[in-house]
C-alpha cells in the first residue's frame, strides 16, 4: 500500500471545491474570455445554434467540474486506500442520473442514441492501463482536462502526454481488436425501452447503494456538495445527449487533436488503420471545430479556466517535484492509449457505458478500478 | 518557501499555462481557418459500420464457413 505523505493525505481528502472567491486574476480572465468568444463565433458560424449550444454545455461542464473540484481519480483512490466509497456512491448514481434520459430516449429512436462498445480483449487491457494511468497523474480525462484549464502544473505536462498516448493508441487498436471481441452486450436487450430501463437503473441505483452503505458502515458520509455536484453534472450530461445525439465523450478530441499535430509533422497518420474507418477519417479530414468532442473539450478548457481565474486559483498553483512530473508524463501515455483501447475514459467509457446499458461500461469500471490499486502502488515509487 | 513536494522554478505554472493555451487555441484556430468545416457538427460513430463511439467497426470474431 501506497505511503501517505502530508500531500498524500492532502490529495485524498475529501475534495470541497472553489467556491470560495479569491483575488481576480483580471489579465487571465480577459484572455480565457477572449479566447471563448472566439471558439463560441467560429463554432456558431458554420454550425450555428448546435455549435454556440455545445460551447455552452462545454463551459458550464468546465465550471461544475473545476468548481467542485469533481473528480474520479481521487475518489477511487480515496476508497482503495481509506475504505471510503462515498465517490464511487455518486459515480454511479450519475450514471443512473444520465440513464434516465439516455435508455428511454434511444429505446423510443427519438434521434439521440447511448454509448455501445464491444466486450474485447482491448477493452481489458485498456481499461487496466487507464485505470493505473489517472492515479499515476492524479486525474482522469475529465480531470486533466479540467485541471489543466484550471492551470495546474502536473497537467500541463499530463495533458501532451495524453495526447500522445492517444495517437499510440489509435495505431495499435486496430490489430488488438483482432485479438477477439464478443460484440457490444446491452443489459436488458430484448426487453421494451421501460424493462431495459428499470433494469439498468436497479443495478445502477444497487451499486449506487451499495458504495453508500458501505461508506455509512466504515464511517464516511456522502457529500452534500458533491450530491448537489452531481445533478448539475447530469443534467449536463442530458443537455449533451440531446444536442449532439450522443453521451458526452472527452478522450476522441485528445486523439484528433495529436492526429492533426502528427500530420502536420509529416507523418502519414491517414494511411493507419484506425484514420482510414469513416468517423475518424471525416474528424481528420475536417476543422478541429467539427468534432462534438474535440469542441467541447476546447470549451471545457475555457470554463475550467474562466472559474480559475475569478476564483484566484492560478495563484495559489505550484510546481509539484519532478518525480511527480515524470509520473504525470507516465500517466498521460498509459491515459491515452488506455482510451483508445477500451473506448473511452471514465466519461466516454464508464459513464455513458453503464448509463447506455452497455456491459463494456462495467467491464471498465472493474479493470479501471483494477489498474488504480496498481497505480497507487506506483505512486509510492514516485514519491507520492 | 517552497514545501519539499514542489519544484522551485523561476518560470511558474501560470507562465506556461498561458503560452500553452495561447499556442493550443493559436493552432486549433489555424486548423479552423484552413480546414473544412462541417455544418452539422459530428462524432465518429455516426459513419460506417461503426460499434463504439470512437468509430471502430464491429468486429466479427465468429468464424466463417468456406
Amino acid at each position: 500500500m501506497a505511503v501517505s505523505s502530508p500531500t498524500t493525505k492532502q490529495q485524498n481528502a475529501p475534495r470541497q471545491g472553489l467556491w470560495s472567491f479569491g483575488t481576480v486574476d483580471k489579465p487571465l480572465l480577459a484572455l480565457i474570455s477572449c479566447l471563448g468568444l472566439i471558439l463560441a463565433g467560429l463554432a456558431g458560424l458554420d454550425t450555428g445554434l448546435t455549435g454556440l449550444a455545445l460551447v455552452g454545455l462545454g463551459l458550464l461542464l468546465g465550471m461544475t467540474f473545476m468548481g467542485f473540484q469533481y473528480g474520479f481519480a481521487s475518489g477511487w483512490r480515496r476508497f482503495l486506500e481509506t475504505g471510503d466509497a462515498s465517490s464511487l456512491s455518486l459515480h454511479f448514481l450519475l450514471s443512473a442520473v444520465c440513464a434516465l434520459m439516455f435508455i428511454p430516449v434511444s429505446a423510443a429512436g427519438l434521434g439521440p442514441s447511448g454509448s455501445l462498445a464491444p466486450v474485447s480483449v482491448s477493452l481489458f487491457i485498456g481499461a487496466f492501463m487507464f485505470g493505473t494511468g489517472m492515479q499515476l497523474a492524479n486525474g482522469c480525462g475529465s480531470g486533466v482536462l479540467f485541471s489543466f484549464g484550471g492551470g495546474s502544473g502536473r497537467m500541463i505536462v499530463a495533458l501532451p502526454f495524453f495526447v500522445i498516448g492517444s495517437v499510440l493508441g489509435s495505431m495499435i487498436l486496430p490489430p488488438i481488436l483482432a485479438w477477439g471481441s464478443l460484440g457490444q452486450i446491452e443489459i436488458g436487450a430484448g426487453l421494451s425501452g421501460t424493462g431495459k430501463l428499470a433494469v439498468n437503473l436497479l443495478l445502477l441505483l444497487g451499486t449506487a447503494g451499495f458504495f453508500g452503505w458501505l461508506s455509512a458502515r466504515r464511517g464516511f458520509r456522502i457529500n452534500r456538495t458533491m450530491l448537489v455536484a452531481t445533478a448539475l453534472i447530469g443534467l449536463l450530461c442530458w443537455g449533451v445527449f440531446w444536442v449532439s445525439n450522443h453521451p458526452w465523450g472527452v478522450t476522441f478530441g485528445f486523439t484528433l487533436w495529436g492526429a492533426k499535430i502528427a500530420s502536420a509533422a509529416g507523418l502519414p497518420i491517414e494511411t493507419f488503420a484506425f484514420w482510414t474507418w469513416p468517423g475518424p477519417q471525416r474528424a481528420l479530414a475536417h476543422s478541429v471545430f467539427s468534432d462534438t468532442s474535440s469542441l467541447m473539450d476546447f470549451a471545457m478548457i475555457i470554463g475550467a479556466g474562466l472559474t480559475a481565474a475569478v476564483t484566484g486559483a492560478f495563484a495559489k498553483s505550484a510546481w509539484p517535484n519532478a518525480r511527480q512530473l515524470q509520473a504525470a508524463a507516465l500517466g498521460g501515455v498509459l491515459m491515452g492509449i488506455g482510451a483508445r483501447l477500451s473506448f473511452g475514459c471514465n466519461i466516454g467509457a464508464f459513464l455513458a457505458g453503464t448509463a447506455s446499458g452497455s456491459l463494456h461500461g462495467w467491464i471498465w469500471f472493474a479493470l479501471a478500478l483494477a489498474g488504480s490499486v496498481l497505480g497507487i502502488r506506483l505512486r509510492a515509487k514516485f514519491g507520492f | 518557501m517552497n514545501s519539499p513536494q514542489q519544484t522551485t522554478s523561476k518560470i511558474s505554472p501560470r507562465l506556461i499555462y498561458i503560452t500553452f493555451i495561447s499556442v493550443l487555441f493559436a493552432v486549433a484556430i489555424g486548423d479552423h481557418l484552413t480546414s473544412p468545416a462541417l455544418s452539422n457538427l459530428g462524432a465518429p460513430t455516426e459513419l460506417g459500420n461503426a460499434c463504439a463511439p470512437c468509430g471502430a467497426p464491429c468486429v466479427d470474431t465468429k468464424p466463417t464457413a468456406d
